[in-house]
């Protein structure tokens, strides 16, 4: 569950030549010193719409970068759908979670699928968006020769998008693991009835 | 080019500098004070005994120890309580009790004392060290100077006479590391038996639990500790307790791998319902814990 550092990365795809810049705070809600609080994973975007319908983006994650490990996302948003009248659509946005530490070498690479519908309720654009977010691990074993149980993670999402003239913030909440109960564990998740995590994060994006 | 550079500088940088910059330290639950209370502490504990389990004054010794990793060039003062007769170590079996990552020695004295009642009043010697950076030990927590500090605990017991056949060591949760370690790969004294009370596999699998993923431990945390792997090389007697309701340490992935992965002559498990981390004692009662104890060393 911890794996989930990041909202949704593009959900509604850029106009073609169109660019942004987004910075991400969040991650899933913890139990800590007696009270509750989201893991602060932070993270910066660049996105590029390549066409209309495509955006290419890349991000850093800038909390595990401070702690030795180079983590990107990489992947595009792709717009499958769009209903003009009701200001609907959906996109698809495949991508890969890569992970690589400087202190034993180890790399990982996870992919993830996002599906989200979004509609537009403002004339500046502003849309909510409701989804999932499914993490793919490749990996049959664990360490010691365990075997690892789920390889797919489905995590439903909703967000709101308010888009200004320049900059964009963006909330999203994820209910993230949903399936897979959240304890016996090292880390005191906080989800729903002892499964899963609940996650809160915030963007904030700059356009060009 | 140069705007390349411009952008990917300060992420190599930050990427190459970051070595001061990792999880391990928010891994270590150390907490400090001024003084131990011993009988006296009412701060949070998991159980507290009646008077029929006190030790008596006379037996209780505090005392500080001088630790040294190897790549150390100077020593750390921790703190160590023996309870018994000092001069009876050379003929006493004794008990190193490797306590949990929670706080300090005044939270795990209970436990020290019904060690120490096992088979009849202060019947075994127990002895237990603070590792660095808990209680009232100086330093900083780390995996190294935690095996330097029980070991700083051995050579104590050693230099008083104790020899490796009179030797059971204890781990406890986190304590279970050293456990394992100094079993595995001895300095001052081999054990002659182990006990592991909810103990956990390693640090990748906590990783892995906490991710769900299979994810390198090296992603969070420097430390190297894997118990499931140096269980392997010990071949003493082991006996091995966890909670069926322990939320912390998975009975499965943590505790089950260790003991799963003992290939020595002889091991016991026993398994507690119901007792979550830190319950063994009261769930299993008491008298029941000391008993199946007391057994397990006398075999």
């Amino acid at each position: 569950m911890i794996f989930s550092c990041t909202p949704s990365r593009i959900v509604r795809p850029l106009e073609k030549g169109n660019k942004l810049i987004t910075a991400h705070l969040g991650g899933p809600l913890i139990g800590f010193a007696e009270t509750t609080i989201p893991i602060q994973f932070t993270s910066v975007m660049y996105a590029q719409g390549v066409s209309d319908k495509l955006t290419a983006f890349e991000s850093l994650h800038t909390t595990s970068l401070f702690f030795g490990v180079f983590q990107t996302d990489i992947g595009v948003c792709y717009k499958m759908y769009y209903n003009d009248k009701l200001k609907l659509g959906i996109s698809a946005t495949p991508s890969l979670n890569i992970a690589f530490d400087k202190w034993e070498s180890n790399l990982k690479i996870w992919p993830l699928l996002d599906v989200n519908a979004y509609w537009e309720i403002t004339q500046k654009k502003s849309f909510f968006y409701a989804g999932v977010n499914n993490w793919f691990e490749l990996a049959n074993n664990k360490a010691h020769e365990q075997v690892q149980v789920n390889n797919w993670f489905i995590n439903p999402q909703l967000g709101f998008n308010y888009v200004r003239k320049k900059w964009n913030y963006n909330i999203e909440t994820k209910y993230l693991a949903p399936t897979i109960k959240n304890e016996p564990n090292v880390v005191d998740y906080r989800g729903i009835n002892g499964y899963g995590a609940l996650g809160i994060y915030l963007g904030f994006t700059r356009t060009f | 080019m140069k705007k390349i550079i411009f952008y990917f500088y300060p992420i190599v940088l930050i990427f190459l500098i970051s070595s001061c910059a990792h999880l391990d330290s928010n891994l270590y639950n150390n907490k400090k004070i001024t003084e131990y209370k011993l009988d006296n502490y009412t701060d949070v504990n998991d159980f507290n005994l009646d008077s029929t389990y006190r030790i008596q004054d006379s037996l209780i010794h505090v005392f500080t120890l001088q630790s040294k990793t190897n790549s150390e060039s100077s020593s750390t003062k921790i703190y160590a309580i023996y309870i018994g007769k000092i001069t009876s170590i050379n003929t006493d079996t004794v008990i190193m009790y490797c306590h949990g990552n929670k706080w300090h020695m005044d939270f795990y004295w209970q436990r020290a004392k019904l060690l120490a009642n096992i088979g009849g009043k202060n019947n075994y010697g127990v002895l237990m060290i603070d590792y660095r950076g808990y209680g009232l030990s100086e330093g900083n927590p780390s995996e190294d100077g935690m095996y330097a500090d029980v070991d700083a605990g051995l050579q104590w017991l050693k230099m008083n006479g104790l020899t490796d056949n009179r030797l059971v060591i204890y781990g406890f949760s986190l304590g279970s590391s050293s456990a394992c370690e100094l079993t595995a790969n001895p300095r001052s004294l081999t054990p002659s038996k182990v006990i592991l009370e909810a103990p956990f596999a390693s640090t990748a699998v906590m990783v892995q639990d906490g991710s769900q993923l299979s994810m390198p431990s090296s992603f969070f945390t420097n430390a190297k500790i894997d118990n499931a792997e140096e269980i392997k090389k010990i071949n003493q007697p082991l006996m091995w307790i966890h909670g069926t309701n322990d939320l912390f340490l998975n009975i499965n992935t943590h505790g089950q791998v260790v003991f799963n992965n003992h290939k020595g002559l002889y091991k016991e498990a026993y398994k507690i319902t119901g007792a979550d981390h830190g319950e063994i004692p009261p769930k299993l009662g008491y008298n029941n814990y000391m008993e199946a104890i007391k057994l397990f060393i006398r075999k």
